[in-house]
């Protein structure tokens, strides 16, 4: 029953992080930016549903549009006037400037909101079943399944619509998908915008779990990394798959193996991956 | 141009309180700098706070009225304040860099034990006495420092009058589930709190440690549930036990009689972030805003909150009351010293004894003060003060259930 439990715990929090990395993850396969200001964009979601919840009290769920909206907007103007300037430069250069972003978002966030600890904590923040003698915690589950949903969505975006074959072909192929008369920046711009929404919306869910406070990016950028290469950068149900895989693998070794080693399992993870599987964490398209 | 940086200058005192200066020194008097390296940004940022609103509270009251008379001549205070950024080498380097560059007089403390554990190192090298009441670790005050002094009780005893108020409960508690973090505070609490739970014939049937930096509870919580438990007892700071409280109600993880937490229930923002959640929830602090506490510069304990809360927005904890007591321990010692030689003042704060809105300061030969921890409990929203070494009020008890508080 215990081995139950720890399994439901482990996959419901592992549908979150799957939506959490789902963002980097496209603009990492489209762009080819490893955006390291991720974490920095799921906090500033995270804040936007806090203050329309807290300040206005529109129910968190219905806040999410709301929130995704605002980072579709802040990931799309960041684009277009700043990492565009550098896009086609080296990697690295792409990783110090999201790296600066980082650091400039969580230092503003401190001066905006303070370092208080806020929750999104609606009255049925609590709530929970009992379903054959498991606890099944109502938010975490509608957390989960609005992951789901939103992965879903992506998914029949970018195989159904004219912007999601956009994407897909600028990320095969650059110069043909110009040739057909795709704009790269334009293009680039609003699937920065799309994962900043997705971060949005992972901030607002992880803030009605967890807690919101200027600092809490680092390690959520450094969790959607191992998922997203675990995942793969092509397909969104795989990366929700890497988030369930981490979030099982979490909650197992913090029982059978010790709570201090689930970060040290999760990374040892991510290098037996690289080792074993090396094409499968390079951009495959 | 000196309109606009007057506008800049009242911008920065309103997004700061901390650095506005109310009763600024006159020039005439003689300063004795006082400097620390906090975590003004970062992960702390939240708790460091407490430590320089507290310092910075305590050093204008003083100064204020007058400031301290040292061999017949008067002295001002003055702050030195640099940012660590959470990140305890940098506050190495900065504590270095008080000492050597900034030549500050003495040194307050770094928030936390982890901190002041690796930061003290540099004022004991330098032999710089420094007053600190963010390190509760008796690890700190183990290596024989002669330098370190800490207004914190011991982080082995913080769940000592906890322990002995759930021998004395009516259902006595038989079996208890002890989580604690990596950190060094932590473990202190860890070790000292096993210790008394088997001197007091309470049996320790969970007792896991967890990561500081990345707590999540769902699996330990369900190993607790499975064990039932009569109290749950956590041991970390403000960031997990939020988290933990949070994810035990929505696994429905009930103690069967109660569940305390080392750190948090004090704070006011903790409580308002756990809204009814924080209901019946006991903790601890070894201060409360009492008029019992009799202070020179600031009347009573009451009377600083009252001050305080005006003047910062926010309610202060036992941390800003330790923080103005390191304070106010420089001031007696300098005054008793009547020297600014650091000698001759580190032995006049080992002999402290004065009263103040913290609690009676008298440092054990160790460095560390000893004061017992009153339990708390959140009823209706307030800390009531629940046990000493006797009842102090009526528990609520045994709490009730997640679905029960209001």
């Amino acid at each position: 029953m215990l081995l139950a439990q720890i399994l439901l715990n482990g996959l419901l929090l592992g549908g979150l992080y799957g939506l959490m990395a789902l963002g980097m993850a496209l603009v990492w396969g489209v762009l080819n930016i490893v955006n390291l200001a991720h974490g920095a964009f799921v906090m500033l979601g995270g804040y936007c549903v806090y203050f329309l919840f807290a300040g206005l009290g529109v129910d968190p769920f219905a806040a999410l549009p709301a929130a995704m909206l605002a980072m579709f907007a802040l990931g799309y103007l960041l684009q277009r006037y700043v990492l565009n300037l550098i896009i086609r430069s080296a990697q690295l250069n792409t990783l110090l400037i999201t790296f600066g972003l980082d650091v400039v978002l969580t230092y503003l966030a401190q001066l905006a909101f303070t370092a208080d600890f806020r929750t999104i904590n609606p009255s049925y923040a609590g709530a929970n079943l009992t379903v054959f003698g498991l606890t099944l915690p109502l938010l975490r589950l509608a957390a989960f399944v609005a992951a789901l949903l939103l992965a879903s969505l992506l998914w029949i975006v970018l195989q159904r619509t004219r912007l999601g074959r956009a994407i897909r072909a600028t990320a095969q192929n650059l110069t043909a998908a110009r040739l057909y008369g795709v704009d790269p920046a334009r293009l680039y711009a609003v699937t920065f915008g799309l994962g900043a929404a997705l971060a949005g919306a992972a901030g607002g869910l992880y803030g009605m779990v967890s807690q919101v406070t200027p600092y809490i990016g680092a390690t959520l950028t450094a969790k959607s990394f191992v998922i997203a290469i675990m995942g793969g950068l092509e397909n969104p149900f795989g990366i929700v798959l890497g988030g369930i895989v981490i979030g099982i693998i979490e909650a197992l070794a913090a029982i059978y193996i010790g709570p201090t080693f689930t970060d040290a399992i999760s990374f040892g993870l991510l290098v037996v991956i690289l080792v074993a599987r090396p094409t499968r964490s390079l951009r495959s398209a | 141009m000196r309109r606009l940086s007057a506008a800049v200058a009242a911008v920065i005192v309103a997004a700061f309180p901390g650095v506005a200066w109310p009763d600024a020194p006159a020039a005439a008097a003689k300063t004795v700098t006082l400097g620390a390296s906090l975590q003004l940004t970062g992960p702390d940022a939240n708790l460091a706070r407490y430590f320089r609103d507290g310092y910075q509270a305590a050093i204008d009251r003083i100064n204020g009225q007058g400031g301290i008379t040292i061999g017949g001549e008067n002295y001002r205070f003055a702050l030195k304040l640099l940012d660590n950024q959470s990140n305890i080498n940098l506050g190495v380097q900065q504590y270095t860099q008080l000492i050597t560059r900034d030549k500050v007089d003495f040194l307050l403390g770094p928030y936390s034990s982890n901190h002041t554990l690796d930061e003290s190192s540099i004022a004991e090298k330098y032999r710089v006495p420094m007053v600190q009441g963010g390190g509760a670790a008796r690890q700190i005050f183990d290596r024989g420092y002669r330098y370190i002094f800490g207004t914190a009780p011991p982080a082995e005893n913080y769940f000592g009058s906890t322990v002995e108020m759930m021998t004395k409960l009516e259902p006595r508690v038989h079996t208890l589930a002890l989580l604690t973090a990596d950190d060094a505070f932590d473990v202190a609490v860890r070790i000292g709190t096993k210790a008394l739970a088997k001197q007091s014939g309470v049996n320790v049937v969970v007792d896991q440690v967890y990561p500081e930096n990345d707590p999540n509870f769902t699996s330990l919580l369900a190993l607790v549930k499975s064990k039932s438990p009569d109290a749950i007892l956590l041991g970390g700071h403000e960031t997990e036990a939020l988290n933990f409280v949070r994810e035990a109600k929505a696994l429905n993880v009930n103690p069967g009689d109660m569940m305390a937490l080392t750190v948090g229930v004090p704070s006011a923002d903790f409580r308002a972030a756990l809204g009814k959640d924080a209901e019946s929830m006991f903790g601890m602090t070894p201060w409360v805003a009492s008029p019992v506490a009799r202070d020179r510069w600031f009347g009573d304990a009451q009377q600083f909150a009252q001050l305080f809360a005006r003047r910062f927005g926010y309610e202060p904890d036992y941390h800003v009351a330790s923080a103005v007591a390191d304070v106010e321990t420089f001031a007696y010692a300098l005054e008793a010293a009547g020297s600014l030689d650091r000698e001759q003042v580190r032995d006049a704060i080992a002999k402290s004894d004065f009263e103040c809105i913290y609690a009676p300061i008298r440092y054990q030969a160790n460095g560390q003060i000893d004061i017992p921890q009153i339990v708390i409990q959140v009823q209706d929203g307030k800390i009531v003060p629940i046990y000493t070494d006797h009842f102090l009020n009526k528990p609520r008890y045994p709490a009730p259930g997640w679905g029960k508080r209001n």
